[in-house]
């Protein structure tokens, strides 16, 4: 028959010693006193194992203490755990370092030419033009014939052309995606085309190669009003709702009337001074050219067998390096084909 | 084309600001480039008047003047021209003066004598060619007045951007018209009286035209007596006011006209026309002819020649012979007025690299209908100028006299094509203010008819463009139009240009910089890759000899970029391009075949940074990471790589086929190759048919498959075997046993322990798992076992 008193001391007892071991200790002895304390096995269990000799009055008396005493080391442990495991916190930030370099995964970046042509074509998309694309390499029927550009006729000066042989050349625009889309397809038809276009020129504002977006709109009734609303959006949605555009009369062989779209100058707002010095991207005229579009001229239409007392339409182009040098303030075209990493990654 | 103000005012009395004028021709189509001054490089020279005029103490032939220049004081010029006197009035640049050729005149001392200034010559102003002496100014002009205000040379110059439409806005004439339509103004015609003196120029001259469609109109006036001199200050500076250099009376006069009424004008020595006969027709093939540059020229039978009786005299409306030229001792002049084939002499011009002020006109098309008041008014100022008599009469032959034109005009249909709502009596008011004449008898279809200077105004749609200019382009109203469609058109992503914008992106993300070449590279740079001749797509005319060839793959476009950035210090390369490739095909209409390709060139360091990241240069295992990569993104399964030769600057070389198909090729550009293109470290390149990843993506239909149920259970293995094994023979020999547990197998590890020769070890990670249940350890075991004996029977390998 055990005596209750010596058990009760003994449960008391374990609390200071438990105190006293956990003084020193690290978390993971921290861990070995808390299984020696509580566990299973440990010492109040063993304490606890001679409750059954006790006298039934005494038994309740016991178990609480036992509970007390559980819940007081069990307060310890835990304390002291929660001590130990905010200083090895603080330890290891004090051993972090935020500045660190990172891990980086490789950077990459589109070409300007490409987000500009992007760009342009999600405007038009919005709008409701599909895009088109075709071979860089034409035939004379396509790039000039077809387009009212007739063999020895002044306007094919416009256009310094590279040949293959006396029929087969490089295209000189992006317009004879118009007359092979038109050729396959019926109206209404509405459509962008994006691409390379060649010229046999090159200087500080030429390179032989560069880039257009053709875009044209064939159905009934389509009027120069349709035309400027079209194109007075996608500068709005390109250059900002406060560019101001303006129509004025010119001329290509595939449109009549011709006309070329000046955008008010996006250097000096239009200004034609930027802090008093003359701005040099408008040659302070307050005005940028931009892009060129007409009516299709009939001539075209009649190409294609197209009805030209039903169906109307008109047509644009615009060179996109000439947008990205305004947009981004890029001084010499040549860039653009140098791909210097340094510069292609400045877009993206 | 240069517009002269003061020879405008000729024709139009227009009084406004000259940049109001620009701005509204720029709204009528004639585009205003700029405003300048033609005499800028002058305006700071003054009159002076030579007060006194000593010989230098020291030198023989330096004078020493006082000379007045208003300024009350007299300036001390040192002066060695030998026409330099006393009492004339001369052009003075004074000290601090910028003279043309931008050099400054400063005090100087002339062997010991003070010089503040100097007195200049014709040449020294850029006046002309005269330098024998100082220029003699006028005695009635005032000391220390402006020297181009003195002489009457006070001018603005537009510089207008001409369309290649509008040939009659080619002269001063022709601009006044439009200032006249802008602001609403009459034209003044040139007044003269034309003085004719006996004889009859149509007995003297025969004009014969091969055939009528080669030369509608040929006319010639014959003068008697003329004396070459310079022409007068006025004509001078009005044809350096345009950019004109001043030669002689006669020339000057026709080059005056030319920019006066746009008529393209030539003046033959008459002593030096043999046989009284003019003839236009056709070069024979091989011709031989020296045009008055003193070159001879090789002519083909589409250039058109003016004869004589003998021989040919005049390159027809692109340039005059050597052989009748107008020369200081001639006397007697043919002057010519014609009009020939545009086409024609643009054929001539273009192929003979010989544009001229005569043949931009021609070209462009004259007015037929004004030629002989032309030939006339040159005619008069040649005789006033040179004091030659005028033959009575021309010498004329116009096998096709010019017909008046007429086009419909519907003015609803104009009003519809135009966007707007015009009233008839506007459109109206325009054509009479633009010389057309309308019939409106049927209100619904006018007859319009445009005069012969429009040859512009072709048909219909040329009148609307008319009403749309005067009533000004910009008042347009903007309406957003409906756009209807049909179910034929694409859908953006199914296009061509949709899933190359995919792949850039994918490009953009895995650390690709995009890049974009020129199409078109050097002979020499195929041949220096190993590429065939034949097949290739050469430009016939190519602006240098490495642009001459369009790319029959992407490599040396990207080795191009590759050597630039070397060239700028940029190290890590790795660039992408989506660009086509050229191929000669017969059967294509553009005698082309063209296919679109991805190629991928890495260069130096794995990574732009430093540690943490893995350090390195890029090699094949980057390169295929990126190909692998593409191929799971557009999720096409696995490819197969196998060693190839194809491509000859590529060791190793390494074709990808997708299935049965050839989907690229990728390798390393062989050392010698890049070291070319200035690249010490391996090249690694990617090139892969960017159509057909196209074409098989669009025919992938992507099914979903339900996740597996239960756990997968992995075994590792590792593989003994020759270094000449390659992987992916062990792994397909491992699939190869369609062990149904078998799910996956992996390469986890490569590794040759020390002192192992000729063999290194594989380590793959095999991945079972059962569909229908969790595997023991012993049915994995039992699975894995048949694996290794698999292996051991099949391979020379050990574990």
């Amino acid at each position: 028959m055990s005596d209750v008193k010596s058990l009760l001391q003994e449960l008391e007892g374990l609390v200071p010693e438990c105190s006293a071991r956990l003084d020193q200790a690290s978390l993971s002895e921290l861990e070995d006193i808390k299984i020696d304390m509580l566990g299973r096995k440990g010492r109040v269990a063993k304490i606890m194992s001679g409750l059954p000799s006790l006298p039934n009055e005494d038994k309740p008396v016991a178990g609480k203490k036992a509970n007390e005493v559980k819940a007081a080391l069990t307060e310890l442990i835990e304390g002291k755990q929660s001590e130990l495991e905010k200083a090895a916190t603080a330890e290891s930030l004090s051993r972090f370092d935020p500045t660190m370099p990172g891990r980086k995964p490789a950077e990459g970046s589109l070409h300007p030419v490409t987000l500009v042509m992007d760009e342009i074509c999600d405007v038009f998309i919005g709008l409701g033009f599909e895009v088109v694309t075709g071979p860089e390499v034409e035939n004379d029927w396509y790039n000039f014939e077809a387009l009212n550009i007739p063999p020895e006729h002044p306007a094919r000066d416009m256009q310094d052309t590279l040949y293959i042989s006396d029929s087969i050349l490089l295209r000189t625009h992006t317009s004879p995606l118009q007359i092979r889309t038109m050729k396959d397809r019926t109206p209404p038809l509405a459509a962008i085309a994006p691409g390379k276009v060649y010229r046999r020129d090159s200087d500080l504002t030429h390179t032989p190669m560069f880039h257009q977006i053709e875009g044209f709109l064939v159905d009934q009734n389509v009027s120069m009003a349709d035309l400027r609303g079209t194109l007075t959006a996608f500068v709005h949605q390109l250059f900002g709702p406060k560019t101001d555009v303006r129509f004025r009369p010119s001329f290509f062989p595939f449109t009549e009337p011709s006309a070329e779209v000046d955008i008010s100058c996006v250097m000096c707002g239009g200004k034609g001074t930027i802090d008093g010095k003359p701005c040099r991207v408008c040659k302070q005229t307050g005005w940028v050219e931009i892009l060129g579009c007409g009516m299709m001229d009939p001539n075209v239409m009649k190409a294609v067998d197209y009805d030209t007392e039903k169906y109307s339409g008109f047509a644009f182009g615009l060179g996109i390096e000439r947008v990205a040098m305004l947009k981004y303030g890029i001084g010499d075209l040549r860039m653009f084909f140098e791909n210097d990493i340094r510069f292609l990654e400045q877009f993206s | 084309m240069l517009l002269s103000m003061q020879w405008l005012r000729d024709f139009v009395p227009y009084e406004g600001e000259i940049q109001e004028l620009g701005d509204r021709l720029t709204m009528l189509g004639l585009e205003l480039e700029e405003i300048f001054n033609p005499f800028e490089a002058i305006k700071d020279i003054v009159v002076g008047h030579v007060v006194e005029c000593g010989k230098h103490p020291e030198a023989d032939k330096l004078s020493v003047c006082k000379v007045d220049v208003g300024d009350g004081e007299l300036l001390d010029i040192v002066c060695g021209a030998p026409n330099v006197k006393q009492g004339i009035n001369v052009p003075v640049a004074k000290v601090g003066v910028t003279m043309p050729g931008d050099f400054k005149i400063k005090k100087a001392k002339l062997r010991g004598v003070k010089s503040h200034g100097m007195i200049c010559s014709e040449r020294e102003l850029e006046l002309s060619e005269e330098h024998d002496g100082i220029m003699i100014l006028p005695k009635d002009l005032k000391p220390g007045a402006k020297f181009t205000e003195a002489m009457n040379m006070e001018d603005t110059v537009m510089d207008l951007g001409i369309t290649p439409n509008r040939a009659d806005c080619l002269s001063m004439l022709g601009i006044a018209r439009e200032a006249a339509l802008a602001f609403d103004l009459p034209i003044t015609m040139p007044k003269f009286n034309l003085v004719e003196n006996g004889g009859n120029a149509a007995d003297m001259l025969k004009i014969e035209i091969d055939s009528p469609d080669l030369c509608p109109l040929y006319q010639a006036r014959i003068l008697q007596g003329a004396k070459i001199a310079p022409s007068p200050d006025w004509m001078r500076y009005r044809l350096l006011a345009v950019g004109v250099r001043p030669i002689s009376n006669i020339v000057d006069v026709t080059n005056y006209v030319l920019f006066e009424l746009g008529q393209p004008l030539h003046s033959f020595d008459a002593d030096l026309l043999k046989g009284g006969k003019i003839r236009v027709g056709l070069a024979p093939d091989g011709t031989k002819f020296t045009t008055l540059d003193e070159h001879e020229r090789q002519l083909i039978d589409s250039d058109l020649l003016i004869w004589d009786a003998e021989r040919p005299v005049a390159l027809a409306g692109v340039m005059g012979g050597m052989n009748s030229e107008i020369h200081d001792g001639s006397t007697n002049v043919v002057l010519e007025s014609a009009v020939f084939r545009p086409g024609l002499i643009r054929k001539t011009a273009r192929r003979l690299a010989l544009p001229s002020e005569a043949s931009y006109r021609f070209e462009r098309g004259v007015d037929q209908q004004l030629n002989t008041f032309a030939v006339d008014r040159a005619a008069q100022l040649m005789s006033e100028l040179s004091g030659a008599n005028i033959v009575s009469g021309v010498a004329k032959n116009e096998p096709t006299p010019w017909q008046d034109r007429t086009h419909d005009y519907r003015h609803k249909r104009c009003n519809s094509w135009l966007g707007i709502d015009l009233e008839p009596e506007f459109s109206k008011k325009a054509f009479s203010l633009m010389g057309l004449e309308v019939d409106d008898s049927d209100a619904d279809c006018w007859k319009v008819s445009t005069p012969s200077y429009r040859l512009d105004l072709e048909r219909e749609a040329d009148l609307y463009e008319e009403v749309a200019r005067y009533f000004g382009m910009d008042k347009i109203p903007s309406v957003l139009p409906r756009i209807s469609k049909t179910f034929d058109a694409s859908v953006i992503a199914e296009t061509p240009y949709g899933f190359y914008r995919r792949i850039k992106n994918w490009g953009r993300g895995v650390g690709l910089h995009e890049a974009i070449n020129y199409s078109f590279v050097g002979d020499d740079d195929l041949d220096l890759l190993g590429l065939p001749k034949e097949g290739r797509v050469n430009i016939a005319n190519p602006l240098s000899e490495d642009q001459n060839v369009m790319r029959t793959e992407l490599a040396p476009g990207l080795l191009n970029t590759v050597r630039h950035n070397l060239a700028q210090g940029n190290s890590h390369i790795r660039v992408f391009e989506i660009a086509k490739k050229f191929i000669k095909d017969e059967t294509s209409d553009t005698e082309t075949r063209e296919q679109s390709r991805l190629g991928i060139m890495l260069n130096g360091p794995r990574s732009g940074a430093e540690w943490p990241n893995e350090q390195g240069d890029a090699d094949y295992m980057d390169v295929k990471g990126l190909v692998e990569h593409l191929l799971a993104d557009l999720k096409l399964g696995e490819a197969i790589f196998s060693l190839a030769e194809d491509h000859s600057y590529l060791e190793p070389c390494v074709n990808i086929t997708l299935g049965k198909q050839e989907i690229g090729f990728m390798g390393m550009v062989k050392a010698d190759i890049a070291d070319k293109y200035h690249a010490k470290k391996e090249v690694w390149m990617a090139d892969l048919n960017a159509d057909l990843l196209r074409d098989i993506v669009m025919a992938h239909k992507i099914k979903f498959e339900t996740l597996p149920v239960f756990p997968p259970s992995r075994r590792d293995v590792t593989v003994i075997g020759p270094v000449s094994l390659h992987a992916e023979t062990i792994k397909d020999a491992i699939l190869g046993l369609k062990l149904p547990l078998i799910e996956s197998v992996e390469l986890v590890n490569v590794f040759v322990p020390e002192g192992q020769v000729g063999e290194r070890n594989l380590s793959f990670r095999i991945t079972y798992r059962h569909g229908q249940k969790t595997l023991t350890d012993k049915a994995v075991d039992k699975e894995h076992k048949k694996v290794l004996a698999g292996l051991e029977k099949s391979l020379p390998v050990r574990f």
